[in-house]
């Protein structure tokens, strides 16, 4: 289990990690299991230098955590937005910065750090009106008046008074 | 080749296809890392492309109408052409595998088998990402027939190839299995992967997460057990027909045994149960008549090791014993009879030999008892019959054909013999071991008071006399017997051991007691003082008058006595009481010689120290013996030639005179003059059974008035049983003698009569 995992981003960066780090990635995982000891670069298509770096840093730092089983969806897990310090200071991150992790961590098959990312999100939108939302992330309302008014009769049961 | 336009579903699905054609076909030749990341990115790519987002879910809302809006997931295109693909895999599976036959269908179905879901494995991984989203979206919207990538595998093979050739497969296996009970080698592993891969197919049809062994238990283990039915019938038929009962006993064992090996070999555990269950219905079942014809043979000859197996495996189908068990009731019950029948003749009725009776008891249930305990397993119920047989002949034999109390006496006259004193004492351990053996007799014996009485009786006689071999045995004895029967039964055969401690400490303070008061008596003088409810002693039925130096002790002791306890009567047994005297007139002695007497004896004899010659009416009015004990008394002196009898050679009677024998002359110093006679001992067994007779009647009535005392009305009958179960454990009452002992009770006013036939307690 000692061997050495050599990554390669879409910008042709090498990142050497240790194997279990390499593992946290269900997909590089699954792949080791397949395909036996490999000794060339695995290629990450999807993911470039900085983001790479930044998993793996993830990776590195949770590399003990005890492997989350496949059916671990239990409601307390799933509605807390509680984040660990480490998470939250790792986390604090430019914004375009934090959906590439998003994604990576989606397409590398990391579950536990695609929670934190989407925890993250869930905690920058909590206690925002639609208007302040939408200046967070830069969306433009493409609603009519009279769409917004039937969305909001629609979910007024959700509303907060 | 590169990553394919995630927008394209044509050139992504072709770049897969070409990938995973790889996997299946040709996974041996290696696979590199780029084509393995390049068709996990291009199924993520195709997932999360945006152009799809649009059309799918067009599609969506004209189908469904709730998706309006909400991000929906994609991979159904994918999903849909993976089925395609495997389905035309598989079609060419189905055609290739119509060219093999037999072990070549078995390896051919095992190889793609293995590669089909070595593939599914890789293929899984590779498509995880629409596993992660489209499928479980789908799963959790509840829709049907959508699977995991890898159990979609299995649930096309299952639909697509298993169904086609299973059959075929199926025979072929048969065929092998047939092939091994033949007694050819056959390659196991190879039925073993079969049976894995029916058992894999097997999918829970609302969680496919977990199998079920439902395709395995119809398409395998049925025809499994069908075809071993039919094989073993075959060949059990054919084996008896040729050969013998114990030779087919033989085969069955081994076949069995193959069985539950194969079992564990190649089989799927979950087999275990209904094969064993089908064997043993062809192979001990079916021949169960014959196997229970062949056991009276087995037993009469002897055949533990056949005995055993027989009830190995009758034991294994259910009710199989039953009719062993019967047989072997009536087979040791005969065998006890004949037993009997064998002594009695040799050693005639009346004067059996306990021991030889009780040993033949013994043989017949030590031998039974060790068939029990080698070939059927100590099993409960045959100790049952083995009980219920024992029980039979112990009681009713031909030694008991006159009277069921025989047994019970005979045991205890055993007990008797081995506990009293004797030259041929036996061993501490041996005479435990054959206590231990009277209670294995004892158990079955239903007169139980009878022996009570009996061995009472001699107890009594044990401790009057000195003659016990051993504290211990007799302490040891009477602790088996209070196991058996509890307290009551032996309370008073324990007072009996108390009364003779506390004479004896009685003896020693009665000696004090002279030493402190200086008193000096002419007779060294001991007694017992034995309480009359639990010693079955009578009083003499004869007057004596004692020798006044014997008088003079006893009221020099009663004194003593009466000091100690007031108001209490004690009545002398001189019929059992002796003593020692010394002879110092005889002439030719250099030491006098001592005699051993009775009491009685001891009277007539010291009148010789007034008188040399004495008339035998004179002795008669001296003594006051009756002349049963008179003439017992003189007899044994003229024998002996103590005294001399005029005229010579005559019997004891008036008009004889005896004078004493100056020359008396012995080996032995000490000289025993008391000598019991036979004929006393004939009557006591009588009368011995005459207060049974008496004890049972009060038995009874008391147990009567016991149960109408609690339950107050009871009908006739009932109380007939209910007394029966309340003595039984003593002795088993006749119902005549019941009956009687009710109309006593009712002329008594104990009880009265109702209407109805039922019975009311009178207080």
């Amino acid at each position: 289990m000692a061997g050495k995992i050599i990554l390669q981003s879409n910008d042709n960066a090498s990142i050497e990690i240790d194997r279990d780090v390499a593992e946290r990635s269900l997909l590089i995982k699954n792949m080791l299991e397949d395909l036996g000891d490999i000794d060339e670069p695995i290629p990450i298509a999807n993911v470039n230098e900085a983001v790479l770096r930044k998993v793996v840093e993830w990776c590195e730092h949770h590399r003990a955590d005890p492997p989350a089983s496949e059916n671990d969806d239990t409601d307390a897990r799933k509605r807390s937005t509680d984040i660990d310090e480490w998470d939250q200071k790792f986390m604090q991150v430019d914004q375009e910065m934090l959906f590439e992790i998003i994604l990576a961590a989606n397409y590398l098959d990391i579950k536990p750090l695609l929670d934190v990312g989407c925890k993250t999100v869930a905690n920058m939108i909590k206690g925002k009106s639609p208007e302040e939302i939408r200046k967070t992330f830069n969306i433009q309302n493409d609603f009519t008046p009279e769409e917004e008014e039937q969305i909001r009769r629609e979910n007024e049961w959700a509303e907060d008074r | 080749m590169d990553v394919p336009n995630k927008d394209d579903l044509e050139q992504t699905w072709n770049y897969l296809e070409q990938g995973i054609e790889k996997i299946m076909r040709d996974l041996n030749s290696g696979m590199d890392i780029r084509t393995y990341m390049g068709v996990y990115t291009a199924v993520h790519n195709f997932c999360t492309s945006a152009r799809a987002v649009s059309t799918s879910t067009q599609q969506l809302h004209q189908t469904a109408g709730v998706h309006r809006g909400a991000a929906h997931l994609l991979g159904e295109d994918l999903y849909k052409n993976l089925i395609e693909y495997l389905n035309s895999h598989l079609e060419g599976l189905k055609q290739e595998s119509s060219k093999h036959v037999d072990e070549a269908l078995l390896s051919y179905y095992i190889r793609e088998w293995n590669r089909y879901t070595t593939a599914a494995k890789y293929i899984n991984h590779l498509f995880k990402y629409l596993n992660r989203h489209w499928v479980k979206r789908e799963m959790d919207e509840g829709k049907k027939n959508i699977y995991d990538v890898y159990t979609l595998h299995l649930v096309q093979w299952g639909s697509q190839f298993f169904t086609a050739v299973q059959k075929h497969v199926m025979d072929s296996v048969l065929k092998q299995v047939e092939k091994q009970r033949n007694g050819e080698t056959i390659e196991t592993a190879m039925v073993k992967s079969i049976v894995d891969s029916f058992v894999s197919l097997g999918l829970d049809e609302n969680d496919s997460s977990k199998s079920t062994l439902e395709v395995y238990r119809k398409y395998f283990e049925t025809p499994f057990l069908e075809a071993t039915t039919l094989y073993y019938q075959l060949e059990s038929k054919q084996f008896v027909a040729e050969n013998s009962v114990v030779e087919y006993m033989k085969k069955a064992e081994t076949r069995l045994a193959e069985e539950a090996h194969r079992v564990e070999v190649y089989l799927h555990p979950d087999i275990n149960g209904p094969l064993m269950k089908a064997c043993e219905k062809v192979l001990i079942q079916e021949h169960a008549g014959l196997l229970k014809d062949e056991f009276q043979q087995l037993l009469d000859e002897d055949r533990q090791e056949d005995l055993k197996r027989m009830y190995n495996l009758l034991s294994r189908i259910p009710g199989g014993l039953d009719p062993l068990r019967t047989r072997f009731e009536v087979h040791v019950r005969r065998a006890g009879i004949s037993a009997v029948d064998k002594i009695a003749a040799e050693g005639g009725e009346k004067d059996l030999d306990p021991k030889v009776y009780v040993d033949a008891l013994l043989e017949v249930h030590t031998q039974y008892q060790n068939l029990v305990n080698m070939a059927f397993k100590g099993e409960a119920e045959f100790v049952r019959s083995l009980d219920n047989a024992c029980r039979e002949f112990v009681n009713r034999n031909q030694v008991c054909k006159s009277a069921s109390t025989r047994s019970p006496e005979l045991l205890a006259k055993y007990a008797d013999s081995l506990l009293r004193k004797s030259a041929k004492s036996a061993e501490e351990a041996e005479l435990e071991g054959k206590l231990t053996a009277i209670m294995t007799v004892f158990k079955y014996v239903e007169d139980k008071d009878v022996f009570q009485k009996f061995y009472s009786k001699m107890l009594a006689k044990r401790l009057v006399n000195f003659t016990s071999a051993s504290d211990d045995a007799e302490t040891s004895m009477i602790g088996k017997l209070k196991e058996a029967c509890g307290y009551e039964y032996t309370n008073k055969l324990q007072r009996m051991f108390q009364d003779m401690q506390i004479s004896k400490d009685l003896n020693d303070n009665y000696k004090q007691w002279l030493s402190e008061k200086s008193i000096k008596t002419s007779v060294d003088f001991s007694c017992q003082v034995l309480g009359t409810s639990f010693w079955p002693l009578n009083p003499p039925n004869t007057a004596f008058n004692a020798p006044e130096v014997i008088n003079n002790a006893i009221s020099t002791f009663v004194d003593f006595y009466n000091d100690k306890h007031s108001g209490r009567k004690l009545s002398w047994l001189w019929h059992l009481s002796k003593g020692d005297l010394k002879a110092n007139y005889c002439r030719g002695a250099k030491v006098p010689y001592t005699f051993q007497v009775s009491t009685f004896q001891m009277g007539v004899l010291l009148l010789f120290n007034d008188q040399t010659s004495i008339s035998y009416e004179s002795i008669e009015s001296s003594v006051g013996l009756g002349r049963d004990y008179l003439d017992a008394a003189l007899g044994a002196f003229v024998k002996q030639r103590v005294l001399l009898v005029e005229p010579a050679g005559s019997k004891p009677g008036p008009g004889t005179t005896y004078s004493l024998n100056f020359d008396f002359k012995s080996k032995k110093i000490r000289v025993n003059l008391n000598t019991v006679v036979r004929a006393e001992q004939k009557q006591e067994v009588e009368e011995t059974h005459k207060t049974i007779e008496e004890d049972r009647k009060l038995l009874m009535q008391s147990a009567i008035v016991r149960i109408m005392k609690a339950r107050k009305v009871l009908k006739h009958v009932v109380l007939v049983q209910e007394t029966i179960a309340q003595i039984k454990s003593r002795f088993t009452p006749k119902i005549p003698d019941i009956k009687k002992t009710i109309d006593i009770l009712l002329e008594k006013e104990y009880l009265e009569r109702l209407d109805g036939e039922r019975l009311g307690y009178l207080a």
